[in-house]
């Protein structure tokens, strides 16, 4: 069985018609991309005898180093793609080497990578700065770093000569740094003789540097889960969020050390953050409702009950199997999407967004105002399987469409029990003239190619048991604290 | 651990002890409450902290200041409204002292600065135990004077959660006193100073106000030296502020001369005849935003 697409992007081209697009997801450790024009390509490029050499030769990771076990087949998957404003340059993450690629999208829409940047924590989200000059890498550390697209020779030149005091300070003449006349708990007196110890055996090898140029612009003390950038009045700014609940707002480069306030009300984790066209702020995570945010003064203006839609929404099935013995109550939805739809009708009051939580089989529709008036809210596009990713094109410029994917080789509801019957990996949807949304068959032909490609994922799954690919496609839930776990 | 469970029963009886003893406000024992020094401040313990500094139950941490009920009841609307001002102080925190230990500090600066509301910081559970069973017995000891109203004490990692606390430019001073050196380079991320963590000490302090730091590991004091200093919103202060002149430091800060002698750890080293490294560091106005 194929993989399903775990993450998807599309841009349409700047073109006079508006028409031109395309589209790129990741199965597994492979990208496939597919345009308007119907080419498709798939990266790393498949010639079935001459991927293994490909692998091993040109390629030399610096992740690679560490990993143990089958270093061949055991790649990478990606767990995150972004596309350039400009839709020439695609990059993405590999979670498990904690790899940033950059890839450039010619002509015949081939992928060719032009740089890999091992960090030194794995990266969580990444996005693209407005003019497309630099990329920002929030990880799992609860930092956030600037790396320029498209590395210059110079700013590698400038990375090797001179490296960071603060980062490798072993290079000096190294001396203990608890000394007998330092106050000691037991615990630093032990630290001290192991120093002495190590002084015997020389400095301890410290991790391998990031050895590219890369701005440490801020951080937190928790797991940052998103990360955008927007660009307001003028004014440039960064917002992250992370596992401890905080939506903090800080200036953008170069002045990013700056924090100017903080989106408090959340009470579990955040997974999503997702500005919508007019500024509003959307986040959304493991909590009951989206909050919606009037950002740039800290103030929350709506929330929205995601939670409630769900459930409504799993009532409506045959059997209520989704639900089994839960009660309302205790049912935990943790967002896994937020998505804003472009309007097609200007005169609606509020804006679309679309939501998607883990291991559910729908897509829930949201409509915000943002002066705290829900219009309408709770809408649900119902699907064949757990939805995992969306990407949004407009193919026309009246109206918009929706390519999901979907997962198919999990049951829909569950994020363990494997399916038996085929599904295709892509449902696509078009808005139509009252705003609702269609299952589009002129455009599931045309990607129809685009939904077969992918990894196969036979291997893996019998080493495993399908645990890994688990891991891959639903990793929200897991951020959820657990009271009482330690202390 | 053998005679764990009879130091805990101890622990248990004497803390007994103390509450049904209040009238007489004996201070608390510092043997019922040592805990180890070093705590994981990545980790999530059974924290409580506040969904906002709005949220946060000042009232109840410093009675005196608690705000006036203005009286009349309001319809529905209002009563969110006047929750919220039951837990309101008149005055907010301006002084917090992170990881305030066993609250030497906190004790000393009280009567100084008689009418500032000070807040001690720690994230060790009995420690922070201790500190408010202090608070508690100086306010019954001092009951007619009104002493020690002005100190109070919670738990809290502050690595992760002062924003949660405090709103941007509310304190004047913050006190970073013999911090965990996390002497292990893997640990560094750690320690209570670092670039991105300054970040929110400047969030949190008034341009102007000060962050005092003091150690006894020259190491972890140079890493603390170097983190402010690459800092664009903080600038080292001048040398008085923190020396003084002569030997007895004629024109030092108050502040600084009390951290010297006064925190526990501070004695601790007089009394090993080890050094204590001083800095503060001065937050800068935000530079103009293009």
């Amino acid at each position: 069985m194929v993989i399903p697409y775990q993450c998807l992007v599309a841009r349409n081209s700047p073109t006079p018609n508006g028409s031109d697009w395309i589209i790129v997801g990741a199965s597994g450790s492979r990208i496939v991309i597919q345009s308007h024009n119907g080419a498709i390509s798939t990266w790393p490029e498949q010639h079935a005898q001459s991927r293994d050499q490909e692998d091993d030769g040109a390629q030399e990771r610096p992740g690679k180093r560490i990993r143990l076990e089958q270093p061949k087949e055991q790649k990478s998957n990606f767990s995150s793609l972004v596309l350039s404003n400009d839709g020439q340059y695609l990059v993405g993450v590999t979670g498990e080497d904690k790899t940033i690629r950059v890839f450039q999208i010619d002509r015949q829409n081939h992928l060719r990578q032009l740089s890999e940047r091992c960090m030194s924590r794995r990266p969580s989200s990444i996005t693209l700065t407005s003019d497309d000059s630099t990329i920002l890498c929030a990880d799992k550390f609860g930092d956030v770093y600037a790396l320029p697209l498209l590395p210059s020779p110079d700013d590698d030149k400038v990375e090797q000569s001179e490296t960071p005091a603060i980062e490798q300070p072993e290079e000096k003449e190294w001396l203990p740094s608890a000394t007998a006349l330092t106050v000691h708990s037991g615990r630093n007196r032990k630290t001290l003789e192991e120093q002495l110890k190590q002084k015997a055996k020389g400095p301890a090898k410290s991790k391998e540097p990031m050895r590219f140029k890369h701005d440490l612009l801020l951080g937190h003390v928790s797991m940052l889960t998103d990360i955008v950038c927007t660009k307001v009045d003028g004014r440039s700014y960064i917002i992250t969020a992370d596992r401890d609940e905080h939506i903090r707002i800080s200036r953008g480069q170069p002045q990013a050390h700056i924090i100017e306030g903080f989106c408090f009300g959340h009470e579990a984790f955040i997974s999503r953050l997702c500005l919508t066209p007019s500024g509003r702020l959307v986040s959304g995570g493991g909590d009951e409702h989206l909050f919606v945010w009037n950002w740039q003064n800290y103030y929350l203006s709506e929330k929205l009950s995601i939670k409630h839609s769900v459930w409504a929404y799993l009532e409506t099935l045959p059997g209520q199997s989704y639900l089994g013995y839960l009660s309302y109550e205790s049912f935990k939805i943790a967002i896994s999407g937020i998505w804003n739809l472009p309007s097609s009708e200007p005169n609606r009051i509020g804006e679309e967004i679309v939501v998607a939580c883990e291991g559910i089989p729908a897509l829930f529709r949201f409509f915000t105002t943002g002066i705290g008036l829900r219009v309408s809210g709770g809408t649900y596009i119902p699907l064949s399987g757990n939805a995992l990713d969306v990407a949004v094109m407009g193919i026309l410029p009246a109206s918009s469409t929706m390519v999901v994917s979907i997962d198919n080789i999990h049951k829909p509801g569950s994020t363990t029990e494997a399916r038996e019957d085929k599904v295709s990996r892509l449902q696509i949807f078009s808005q139509q003239q009252d705003g609702q949304w269609q299952e589009d068959a002129s455009m599931e032909d045309a990607l129809k190619s685009f939904a077969d490609q992918g990894l196969d994922e036979q291997v893996e799954r019998a080493s495993d048991d399908g645990k890994a690919v688990r891991d891959m496609l639903y990793n929200m839930e897991n951020l959820r604290k657990r009271p009482g776990a330690e202390d | 651990m053998p005679g764990e469970p009879a130091k805990r029963t101890r622990r248990e009886e004497y803390k007994k002890s103390l509450q049904t003893d209040e009238q007489n406000a004996a201070l608390p024992k510092k043997k019922f409450y040592r805990q180890r020094a070093h705590a994981n401040p990545f980790s999530d313990h059974s924290l409580t902290y506040p969904i906002s500094p709005a949220d946060m139950d000042w009232a109840g941490l410093y009675p005196m200041y608690a705000k006036q009920e203005t009286g009349e009841a309001g319809h529905a609307d209002e009563k969110e409204q006047k929750q919220a001002k039951a837990k309101a102080t008149s005055k907010d925190v301006e002084i917090a002292d992170i990881g305030c230990g066993f609250g030497g500090l906190l004790f000393a600066l009280a009567p100084k600065f008689p009418a500032t509301l000070i807040l001690g910081m720690e994230i060790r559970t009995s420690v922070t135990e201790y500190v408010e069973e202090k608070v508690r017995a100086l306010r019954v000891q001092n009951a007619s004077t009104n002493g020690y109203q002005n100190v109070s004490c919670i738990r809290a990692n502050t690595m992760k959660f002062l924003p949660n606390f405090f709103q941007k430019s509310q304190l004047s001073k913050i006190f970073l006193c013999f911090p965990d050196p996390h002497f292990k380079q893997r640990k560094h991320k750690a320690r209570i100073v670092s670039y991105t963590l300054n970040s929110e000490y400047a969030y949190v302090l008034r341009p102007g106000g000060v962050v005092y730091t003091i150690t006894d590991v020259e190491d972890l004091h140079v890493w603390m030296r170097e983190h402010f200093e690459k800092h664009p919103s903080f600038e080292r202060v001048e040398r008085g502020f923190e020396d003084g002149v002569g030997e007895d430091g004629e024109g030092m800060d108050e502040c600084v001369r009390t951290m010297r002698v006064e925190t526990e750890e501070g004695k601790k080293v007089e009394r090993n005849k080890g050094s204590k490294f001083v800095a503060c560091f001065r937050r800068l106005q935000d530079p103009a935003w293009p």
